[in-house]
């Protein structure tokens, strides 16, 4: 096989989509959920990510960190520190990060208005 | 035996976790070199790909038509990831047969699930043993399907004898609850046969006989 050099065979130019300026929104159930994770520590921050992948093709990335070198843009909701990364923004513009009380399924969900669908287990959307 | 060109695209992928990344997009398990589908949200076919490694990138080849198809399909889900992707299809020729001729000098030799598939510079003078008349009788002798006549975005891996290709507990990928559903049931729709001539829904026409995507009984 030849692999090419820069000269004859350079990276393919993908359509990367522009960044958009995230508003997100959080429920009262997922910000005391968020209260209890966090107390009273606020250096760190929420990450609210997408990856490719799960049934539909993108799946939700929910981290507590304290920093990340994924270029993010930064808010604050309810007096948390969120981070969402700019190459997913334009799927993350509008959400709403909900808590879920179950026992089977529960945990933080997002509603995302963007999702053409999803998939049964809420993880993955497109 | 022998060899047939195949008319291939090779992408070369760089970067980190190139496995994960095509293994949360594609039918198989995806975990070292393979062959795998990418299929869409309906469990259509995207297109067929081999996976390569080479060191640490990896080359894909696939379906030239569906080219265009795979790289945006790719490029769609980078999302930030620092993966390149390179398209090295005017270095290379690719070849596949059932591993009896010579290898090509300097080739890349690689188990595909349709046989042995070469991957030879273009400066190589190779020429191929087989025309497209042998290699299709190849495939019908064997129930392989192939490319641009089996293999085909109006249907779903497990109605074209790829249900190899598909894991059955790799977990989510695009497409996954579809034909897991499919595999539960029992329910597939349709299936890929072998049938003498003449005979209906012919998808490659052999000599004596032919392969056949048939509606489930």
């Amino acid at each position: 096989m030849d692999c090419g050099t820069c000269e004859s065979a350079s990276p393919l130019q993908v359509h990367l989509p522009d960044e958009v300026d995230v508003e997100l929104t959080m429920t009262e159930k997922a910000t005391s959920m968020l209260n209890d994770a966090f107390g009273d520590d606020r250096s760190h921050a929420l990450l609210v990510g997408v990856l490719s992948g799960g049934c539909s093709g993108y799946m939700y990335d929910l981290q507590i960190v304290e920093s990340t070198e994924t270029p993010c843009q930064e808010l604050n909701i309810n007096g948390f520190r969120v981070l969402v990364p700019k190459a997913s923004s334009h799927l993350l513009n509008g959400i709403e990060i909900d808590y879920v009380d179950r026992l089977m399924g529960g945990g933080f969900k997002i509603n995302n208005p963007n999702a053409s669908s999803s998939c049964g287990c809420g993880e993955s959307f497109a | 035996m022998g060899m047939v060109r195949f008319d291939a695209y090779t992408l070369l992928l760089q970067g980190d976790g190139l496995f994960d990344f095509l293994d949360g997009l594609s039918t198989n398990l995806v975990s070292q070199s393979c062959t795998t589908v990418f299929t869409d949200r309906t469990a259509k076919i995207i297109d067929v790909c081999e996976i390569i490694a080479i060191d640490s990138r990896v080359a894909l080849v696939g379906y030239a038509p569906n080219k265009e198809n795979v790289v945006h399909h790719l490029s769609e889900r980078l999302l930030g990831r620092p993966i390149t992707i390179t398209d090295i299809s005017h270095l290379n020729h690719v070849y596949i047969g059932t591993g009896d001729d010579e290898t090509p000098e300097n080739a890349t030799v690689h188990q595909s699930h349709f046989g042995i598939l070469y991957v030879v510079s273009t400066t190589s003078d190779y020429t191929a043993s087989w025309d497209m008349d042998s290699w299709n009788e190849h495939r019908i002798e064997h129930c392989i399907p192939f490319h641009g006549h089996e293999i085909t975005s109006r249907v779903h891996p497990l109605a074209c004898g790829l249900g190899d290709l598909v894991h059955p507990n790799k977990g989510c990928y695009i497409g996954q609850e579809i034909l897991t559903r499919m595999r539960s049931r029992g329910k597939q729709g349709h299936r890929l046969e072998v049938r003498d001539n003449p005979t209906d829904n012919v998808t490659t026409l052999g000599s004596t006989r032919s392969l056949c995507i048939v509606r489930d009984q």
